[in-house]
């Protein structure tokens, strides 16, 4: 209904909280009289009390012609039933269909709270795996540190070799140099020593050893054909 | 009191002042205004539904420019479906079985759409007096039977509104004289023609509704063509 509730603006038009609406509707008898009325007349006329004083207003307005049947009473009988049988077929579904639509909304609320309530304990989650994490970092440092010291190791060890070999390079070509000129030291000694011996062999002597080889040739010869 | 069929027509009065004013402004009671809660009683749920359902009906066809029209063209569904199914209550007074009440809403509306449609896009809203693809020799009278159809339009809005819902009050006003007075001759025909005054109040429930709708919708289509 219209803003009636507050005509003199006696209280606070406080926002929150609302008072929560009632159950359920006030109790009516045949979909139009309050049980309260029932309930009123039931100290002094009991229980039939309510249904003679209805029965007796509508016979004397009907006797003494206070409500004149017309055809606006059939007219209205038609619409009556029309009425009734409408809101005893579909009364139930559209009730329940208000309830759903306000369980609709009320569900997508709950959905958004419940969502936002498992987004923040799965994250409480994940922090503490974090933390155990954060524990074992210590050996992670170490397995690192080990790394860089196994790769520090074999890059010394490299050029420590590299140095070796340079080293037994230079050693090795002054060891080879010491051969040569022993080598050419010897060559040319025998060369100066054959020198000398041809230079000193004079021609007298040259004919006498090649008298002596023919007489030596000969009695080979001589001897090699007794023994054939 | 006795009737005759044209008193349900005639504008109330009480001791000489006039109650029609109270009679269009009584249903507005019978709806329950928004309440200060999240989630609300039936009635507001269902009212709200019913609300958003129509106005999305309406405005679905409406660039962003006819949206400005979403207030006037539901309240005015809601007020033409509240009388017109309240009329059908017996010794109920319906405005709008009056032509009075008819035209004077339906020519201002009709109007404005017409004078928005002229003012802001003059070729285009004069361009639908002449549909498309029409032979050449016809174009003169067609332009002549579009513009009195143009012209027609307010006049038949509520005309169409006062006419059907007039006809049917006094069709069932008529039937059910009929029954009434046969009830004492020939019983049987009585009770048949009983059953043919449900079924027409069936149909006038259904009418009430109908012409509602029809009535906004019409305006929504004039507003489409000239917004």
């Amino acid at each position: 209904v219209l803003h009636t509730t507050r005509p003199l603006h006696t209280t606070q038009q406080s926002l929150a909280p609302v008072p929560p609406l009632p159950e359920k509707g006030g109790e009516v008898r045949h979909g139009l009289i309050p049980e309260e009325f029932f309930q009123f007349l039931y100290p002094k006329t009991g229980v039939t009390g309510p249904y003679m004083l209805g029965t007796g207003l509508l016979l004397y307005f009907l006797s003494k012609e206070i409500y004149v049947i017309n055809h606006e009473t059939v007219a209205a009988a038609c619409i009556l039933a029309v009425i009734i049988y409408g809101i005893k077929k579909f009364g139930a579904d559209v009730a329940a269909f208000a309830d759903k639509l306000n369980e609709e909304k009320m569900a997508t609320a709950l959905a958004m709270k419940n969502e936002a309530i498992q987004t923040l304990q799965k994250a409480i989650e994940e922090e503490k795996k974090e933390q155990w994490r954060v524990e074992g970092r210590n050996y992670l440092f170490d397995a690192k540190r080990n790394n860089i010291a196994m790769l520090l190791e074999a890059n010394y060890r490299e050029r420590l070799l590299m140095v070796y070999n340079e080293v037994k390079r230079r050693l090795d070509y002054q060891v080879a140099m010491q051969n040569l000129m022993r080598q050419k030291e010897q060559n040319h000694m025998i060369q100066w020593v054959e020198k000398s011996v041809v230079q000193s062999i004079t021609p007298q002597q040259q004919k006498e050893s090649i008298a002596k080889c023919i007489l030596d040739l000969k009695a080979l010869s001589k001897s090699a054909h007794a023994a054939v | 009191m006795n009737l005759n069929f044209f008193d349900q027509f005639s504008s109330p009065s009480l001791l000489g002042i006039p109650l029609v004013l109270l009679a269009m402004t009584f249903p507005a009671l019978l709806v329950p205004s928004p309440e200060n809660r999240w989630v609300t009683s039936r009635l507001s749920t269902l009212q709200l539904w019913l609300f958003n359902l129509i106005t999305k009906q309406l405005m679905t066809p409406l660039n962003k420019k006819g949206h400005k029209w979403a207030l006037i063209l539901t309240s005015l569904m809601i007020f033409l479906m509240t009388i017109n199914l309240l009329g059908l209550l017996p010794y109920t007074f319906t405005p709008t079985t009056q032509l009075s009440v008819s035209l004077a809403l339906a020519f201002p509306l009709w109007l404005a759409t017409l004078l928005t449609g002229l003012r802001n896009q003059p070729s285009i809203s004069l361009g639908h007096l002449l549909p498309e693809g029409t032979p050449t020799p016809l174009i003169p009278a067609l332009i002549l039977i579009e513009t009195i159809s143009l012209l027609i339009r307010p006049l038949a809005l509520g005309v169409r509104l006062t006419a059907n819902l007039t006809a049917g009050h006094l069709l069932i006003q008529l039937i059910s004289t009929a029954t009434m007075t046969l009830a004492s001759s020939m019983p049987t025909i009585s009770l048949l023609t009983l059953l043919v005054l449900l079924l027409l109040t069936l149909l006038e429930v259904a009418v009430a509704m109908i012409q509602a709708y029809v009535f906004v919708l019409l305006l929504s289509l004039y507003l489409q063509e000239n917004i």
